[in-house]
C-alpha cells in the first residue's frame, strides 16, 4: 500500500477519534452524566418546614412530617408510603410486599404524627401549649382509629386537620 | 457485467438484503409484540435472538450444503423455506410458535444468503465485485430493516412485516430457478469441490464484537424511543432512519480510503463514540440522538464492509468464508442482546422506581392544595398500576385539569416536573447498556490491530 494511502487511513482514524471525543465531551458538558431522577430524601433525616402560612399549610406540612416519621419507622421512603396510602388497594399491596400488618402500620403512623408535632413546634408553627395536648391525644388514639385514619390518604389529612380542629382557636391565637 | 440477466443480480441482492434485514426488522415491532402476545421484555427479545442464533449456527453448514447440492437449487429452496416460515411468523398468535417459525426462517435465510454469494461472481463478473455487492446488500438490508419494520407496524401491524416478506422472497427466488434447473440437468459432485481454507479468525472476531455493539445501538435506541420516550413506531422509524442514511454517506467515505484496517478501526471508534453519546444524553430529546446515530451509521458502514472484505480476501471458496462472516455477525448480535437484556431490564426497573419516587416527591412538595394533591396521588397510583411495570405516561393522570386558573397553572407545572423525572429515569436506564455496547466496539480494535501482524 502506498504512503499516501497509509496517510489517508491515519487521517480517517484521527478524524474518527476527534469526532467521537467531541461528541462525548459536548454531552458531558451539557450535563449528560447527571441527567438522572432526583434522589429522594431519607425520611429519618429532618426536613425543614417552609414558612407555612395559615392553618391549611400547617396541616399540609404536618401531614408531610407525619409521613416522614411513619416512613422512617417502617424503613421505606416517604414517597413509597404516600403512594401506599393513596387507595385501600395500594395499601394492601404495600403491606403484602413489606410483610407488615395493619397494627404495625398504625403504630408507625402514630409515631409519625408525634414526630410531626415536634417538627411543627421546632418550626415555630405550633405553640407548645397546643403541642402538649395534641401529643396526648395522638398517644391515646386507638389502633382501630389509627387504621381508619390511614384507610386512605384523604382521611389522613382530614383527620390531621380534625386533630387541629378543636385547638383551632388556640392555634390562631398562638400561631407565630 | 457478465451475460447473466440483470434480474438475477437484482434478485440475489434482494435475497441477501431481505434475509439480513430480518435480523433487525422486528426491532420496532417488539413493543407491540410484547403487548399483544402478553410476554416479558426478556421473552420478546427471543424473537430477535432466535433468528440471529440460528443464522450464526447454520450459516457455515448452509454454505457447505449450497456448494454440494448447487447454489441455484439451495438458493431457491432456501428462499422457499424462508417465505413459508415468514407466513408462519405472520400467522403466529403465541410467542412460542413465533420463535419456532423465526428459527425455520433463519435456516432458509442462511442457505439463501450463502448460496447468493456463490452465485454472484458468475453474475457480476468478478469475485471482488460479488463480495462488494453481497456486503452492500446485506448492510443496506440490516440498516433499513428497523425503519421499514417500524413503518409497517404503525401503518398495518407487526404481522404485516412477515407477511410482506413471503412474496418478496418468492420474487427473489424466481430468477434463481433457472440456475437450479441448469444444475439439475448437469449435476454437481461433492468430490469435485476443492478443500476449504481456514477462516480469518481475527476479522471474524472483530465482526462479532462490532455486531454486538451495533445490535445494542439499534435495539436499545428503539426501546428507548418507544418504551422510554413513548414515540409511536412510525415516529421511532423516522428517528432511527438517521442510521441507514448515515451508513450510505459512510460507504462513500470508505471508498476513498484503501486501507481496510484503517476503515475498520475508524468505523469501530465511531460506533463506540456514537454509543457513548447515547449513554450520555443530556436530555430526553429526539434531536440529541441524531449526532450519535450519525456516528454509529457512518461507523457501521466503514467497519462492516472493511472486515467482510478482509475476511474474504484471497480466501476460497467464497460461500464458506461468507458463511463465516454471517455466522460471526449474527453470533455478535446474539451475544450483544443476551448480555445487554438482563442489564437493561434490571436498570429500567430500578430507574422506574427511582423516577416514580422522585415524581411523588415533586407532588408531595408542590404548592397545590392538599385535597387536590391527594386526588392526584390516587390518580397517579392508578396510572402506575395500569402500566404494569413499564415507564408510565403520566399525562392522563392529570386530566381533567382543574378549572380554577391558579390550580390549573400549578397542576400543569407539576405535570411537567413529574414527566421530567420519568424522562430522566427512562433515559438513564439505558446508559449502562449503551456504555457496554461502546466498550464492545472499542474491544474490537484489538483484533483489528492484530489482524495485520498475525495472519491466521
Amino acid at each position: 500500500m502506498s504512503a499516501a494511502a497509509d496517510r489517508r487511513g491515519l487521517v480517517l482514524i484521527a478524524v474518527a477519534v476527534a469526532v467521537s471525543a467531541a461528541l462525548v465531551l459536548a454531552y458531558l458538558a451539557a450535563g449528560g452524566s447527571s441527567y438522572t431522577p432526583a434522589k429522594v430524601q431519607d425520611p429519618c433525616e429532618p426536613r425543614p418546614w417552609r414558612n407555612p402560612q395559615g392553618i391549611e399549610e400547617i396541616a399540609q406540612q404536618f401531614s408531610l412530617s407525619a409521613l416522614d416519621g411513619a416512613a422512617c419507622e417502617l424503613g421505606v421512603s416517604r414517597e413509597t408510603l404516600a403512594r401506599a396510602l393513596a387507595t385501600p388497594e395500594s395499601r394492601d399491596r404495600f403491606t403484602r410486599r413489606y410483610g407488615i400488618n395493619d397494627a404495625q402500620l398504625a403504630e408507625a403512623i402514630r409515631s409519625g404524627l408525634l414526630r410531626a408535632v415536634g417538627d411543627a413546634e421546632e418550626a415555630g408553627a405550633l405553640s407548645p401549649l397546643v403541642g402538649v395536648p395534641l401529643r396526648e391525644t395522638l398517644r391515646r388514639i386507638p389502633v382501630e382509629e389509627a387504621i381508619e385514619l390511614i384507610q386512605n390518604a384523604r382521611s389522613l389529612l382530614d383527620n390531621v386537620q380534625s386533630f387541629l380542629g378543636p385547638a383551632q382557636g388556640l392555634l390562631e391565637e398562638f400561631l407565630p | 457485467m457478465s451475460d447473466a440477466p440483470r434480474p438475477r443480480v437484482a434478485a440475489l441482492a434482494l435475497a441477501v438484503g431481505l434475509v439480513l434485514a430480518d435480523s433487525s426488522i422486528v426491532v420496532l415491532a417488539l413493543p407491540q409484540i410484547y403487548r399483544e402476545l402478553d410476554t416479558s421484555v426478556a421473552g420478546v427479545t427471543w424473537v430477535l435472538v432466535s433468528f440471529n442464533l440460528v443464522m450464526a449456527l447454520a450459516a457455515v453448514p448452509a454454505a457447505h450444503l449450497a456448494r454440494r447440492v448447487g447454489p441455484g437449487r439451495a438458493g431457491a429452496v432456501g428462499l422457499a423455506v424462508f417465505a413459508g416460515a415468514s407466513l408462519a411468523c405472520g400467522a403466529s398468535t403465541e410467542l412460542a410458535t413465533l420463535i419456532a417459525a423465526r428459527c425455520v426462517q433463519a435456516l432458509g435465510g442462511a442457505v439463501a444468503v450463502t448460496a447468493a454469494l456463490e452465485l454472484l461472481p458468475a453474475s457480476v463478473g468478478s469475485e471482488r465485485r460479488a463480495v462488494a455487492l453481497w456486503a452492500a446488500a446485506g448492510a443496506t438490508g440490516a440498516a433499513l430493516g428497523p425503519a421499514i419494520g417500524g413503518l409497517l407496524t404503525e401503518l398495518v401491524s407487526w404481522q404485516s412485516i412477515f407477511l410482506l416478506q413471503a412474496p418478496l422472497a418468492i420474487a427473489a427466488g424466481a430468477p434463481i430457478l433457472a440456475v437450479a434447473r441448469h444444475e439439475a440437468s448437469t449435476g454437481i459432485l461433492a468430490a469435485e469441490l476443492p478443500r476449504t481454507g481456514r477462516p480469518h479468525v481475527l476479522a471474524n472476531l472483530a465482526l462479532a464484537m462490532v455486531s454486538a455493539a451495533i445490535a445494542a445501538a439499534l435495539f436499545l435506541l428503539v426501546l428507548l424511543l418507544i418504551e422510554g420516550w413513548r414515540l409511536s413506531p412510525i415516529g421511532a422509524a423516522i428517528v432511527v432512519s438517521v442510521m441507514p442514511l448515515s451508513a450510505l454517506a459512510g460507504s462513500r467515505l470508505g471508498a476513498r480510503v484503501a486501507s481496510a484496517r484503517a476503515r475498520a478501526a475508524a468505523g469501530a471508534i465511531l460506533v463506540s463514540g456514537g454509543l457513548a453519546g447515547l449513554a450520555l444524553l443530556p436530555k430526553a430529546a429526539v434531536a440529541l440522538t441524531v449526532p450519535p446515530q450519525i456516528l454509529v451509521g457512518v461507523g457501521l458502514s466503514l467497519v462492516l464492509s472493511a472486515l467482510t472484505e478482509t475476511a474474504l480476501a484471497g480466501r476460497a471458496p467464497q460461500a464458506i468464508h461468507g458463511g463465516w462472516t454471517i455466522s460471526a455477525r449474527h453470533a455478535g448480535v446474539v451475544i450483544g442482546l443476551l448480555a445487554l437484556t438482563p442489564i437493561f431490564t434490571s436498570d429500567i426497573a430500578q430507574q422506574r422506581r427511582e423516577a416514580i419516587d422522585a415524581g411523588t416527591a415533586v407532588v408531595l412538595d408542590s404548592r397545590v392544595s392538599p385535597l387536590l394533591k391527594l386526588d392526584l396521588a390516587q390518580r397517579i397510583e392508578g396510572r402506575l398500576e395500569s402500566e404494569r411495570g413499564r415507564v408510565p405516561t403520566i399525562g392522563p393522570a392529570f386530566d381533567p385539569l382543574p378549572s380554577d386558573p391558579e390550580d390549573r397553572a400549578a397542576v400543569l407545572e407539576l405535570r411537567g416536573e413529574l414527566q421530567d423525572q420519568l424522562d430522566r429515569g427512562a433515559t438513564h436506564a439505558f446508559s449502562p447498556s449503551f456504555l457496554l455496547g461502546a466498550l464492545l466496539g472499542l474491544l474490537a480494535l484489538a483484533p483489528i490491530g492484530l489482524a495485520r501482524r498475525v495472519e491466521l
